[in-house]
């Protein structure tokens, strides 16, 4: 995992009261082997947002998947600004 | 016969500690909670002093760390008290029938604190800046929300506002519903947690907090002549209350039975009681008729005693009104004069604290009582415990609004 996948993977393991952080993986599926549901979506976006300094609309959130999708959005945004 | 109702499990979170047995420890002691205020910095403030709950309130890990971000703290107590009030009950989880067990908790204020927080927040950042989790954890009605879903409970199920009479109110609600067949047991008490920057500088608006800041312990002083307002606190009490059939058949301890609930309204001022105490009169007089008890009978009184000339004037000259010469033979205490005024979370950590009394046959002292006003002259058990057997206690709970609740609770053998 590289720095930005680390860092998501934090974020996602602060946020899923149920997750051992040990099994979050970069192909892990947030909502599917996560068991994420809504308001920790929602929980997430803010935490990432604060974190990263950016802003991810609700179409974006839309795309991502898995953890890497996360980290991958946020290169992306980074390289874009 | 009306169905009976019996309190069979007990939990507290308070500024003397984080436990029933750390609370009665310091009520017996006379041991104060009242220190200088950490949660926040009150370098500009009036009033520097409060009973907070201290870092350690969780000890035994009722909450994961990763739930706490998500709770305000008013939450967090509820769930603290009530995991320690449902353990020592033995009612085993979720119940059969989950529609007969409901849950009625109180509170003033809600999540005033998380409201503090977010608002900086949104000032600073605007509405894309707010957080998701703000509703559930400012609502005061996720206290029984999140009690439910942690016991799975599906009866009757709200939120009491009442600010300081929340507690007892609660408490006289749920008791209502289960001797009218609506609930086979309820989990019901208060919390509260608004030791916080905003809610302390009101109070000072209102000119209602202590400012003995260099003696915070000798700060709440009910009935003392030298009192110079209340002193805010935070904490939850947490009951389960259940029908004595209910109580009997799984074989449950019983620490009491409530049998008397009365519920008033001054119709007088937003903040100040009526000074005759008409409607804290009325409140006890009503519980004791609901009670079918002589107002003799009770041996102890948990006064609503918040250390404001208002009320220790106005709740001394109600007990006379009701007792007559009983009045004087009464043993009464202020407990807020060791945990401070914990607002809506007050009415339900003092029933804990009569049934408590009950218990041990000890009535908790009213400390700091070195110079009764002269206007206070009954029994109020100053500075030290004093030993009786108690078979009847009431409780009283008045509230800015001009809400007045009391509770009649008896002792079973």
């Amino acid at each position: 995992m590289d720095e930005v996948e680390k860092k998501v993977v934090d974020l996602i393991a602060e946020v899923l009261v149920d997750v051992n952080k040990e099994n979050i993986e970069p192909g892990s599926k947030i909502v599917e082997d996560l068991g994420a549901e809504s308001l920790d979506i929602y929980d997430m976006i803010a935490l990432l947002e604060d974190e990263f300094g950016l802003e991810i609309k609700d179409e974006d959130v839309e795309k991502i998947q898995t953890v890497r999708d996360v980290a991958n959005f946020i290169k992306a945004a980074r390289a874009a600004s | 016969m009306p169905t009976r109702v019996v309190v069979t499990g007990i939990g507290l979170v308070t500024c003397l500690g984080s436990g029933v047995a750390s609370n009665w420890e310091a009520l017996e002691a006379g041991r104060s909670g009242i220190g200088p205020i950490t949660l926040f910095d009150t370098t500009r403030f009036a009033t520097r002093i409060a009973g907070e709950v201290h870092g350690s309130f969780d000890p035994q890990g009722f909450i994961p760390e990763k739930e706490l971000r998500r709770l305000d703290r008013f939450q967090q107590f509820a769930l603290v008290a009530a995991a320690e009030a449902m353990k020592d009950s033995g009612l085993e989880c979720p119940p059969a029938n989950p529609f007969r067990y409901g849950i009625v908790v109180g509170s003033g204020m809600g999540g005033l604190g998380t409201i503090e927080i977010g608002l900086d927040v949104f000032r600073m950042k605007g509405p894309k800046g707010t957080h998701p989790l703000m509703i559930p954890k400012v609502v005061a009605n996720l206290a029984p929300g999140l009690l439910s879903i942690k016991y799975g409970f599906k009866g009757p199920n709200f939120a009491l506002v009442n600010a300081c009479t929340s507690g007892a109110s609660a408490i006289g609600e749920a008791f209502l519903m289960i001797r009218s067949g609506r609930a086979d047991a309820i989990i019901t008490g208060g919390t509260e947690a608004v030791v916080t920057e905003f809610s302390v500088s009101c109070f000072n608006a209102l000119r209602a907090l202590s400012t003995r800041n260099g003696d915070p312990e000798k700060a709440s002083r009910p009935f003392d002549k030298d009192r110079d307002g209340f002193v805010i606190a935070e904490g939850a009490g947490i009951m389960l209350l259940e029908s004595l059939e209910h109580a009997t058949k799984r074989g449950a301890r019983i620490y009491g039975e409530v049998i008397g609930y009365g519920a008033t309204g001054d119709a007088y001022h937003v903040v100040m009681p009526d000074p005759e105490g008409e409607g804290a009169y009325q409140a006890m007089k009503m519980a004791l008729e609901d009670a079918h008890l002589a107002p003799g009978k009770i041996d102890y009184i948990n006064a609503h005693g918040t250390g404001t000339e208002l009320n220790d004037v106005m709740e001394t000259r109600a007990i006379k009104k009701l007792f007559g010469k009983a009045a004087y033979s009464v043993s009464i205490s202020g407990t807020k004069s060791m945990t401070g005024h914990m607002i809506g979370a007050a009415g339900a950590v003092e029933a804990i604290y009569c049934l408590l009394a009950m218990a041990k046959s000890v009535i908790p002292p009213t400390i700091n009582l070195d110079n009764p006003d002269p206007e206070c002259d009954l029994n109020y058990t100053p500075l030290q415990a004093a030993r009786r057997k108690v078979e009847y206690a009431l409780t009283n709970s008045f509230a800015f609004g001009g809400q007045n609740a009391s509770l009649v609770f008896r002792r079973l053998d």
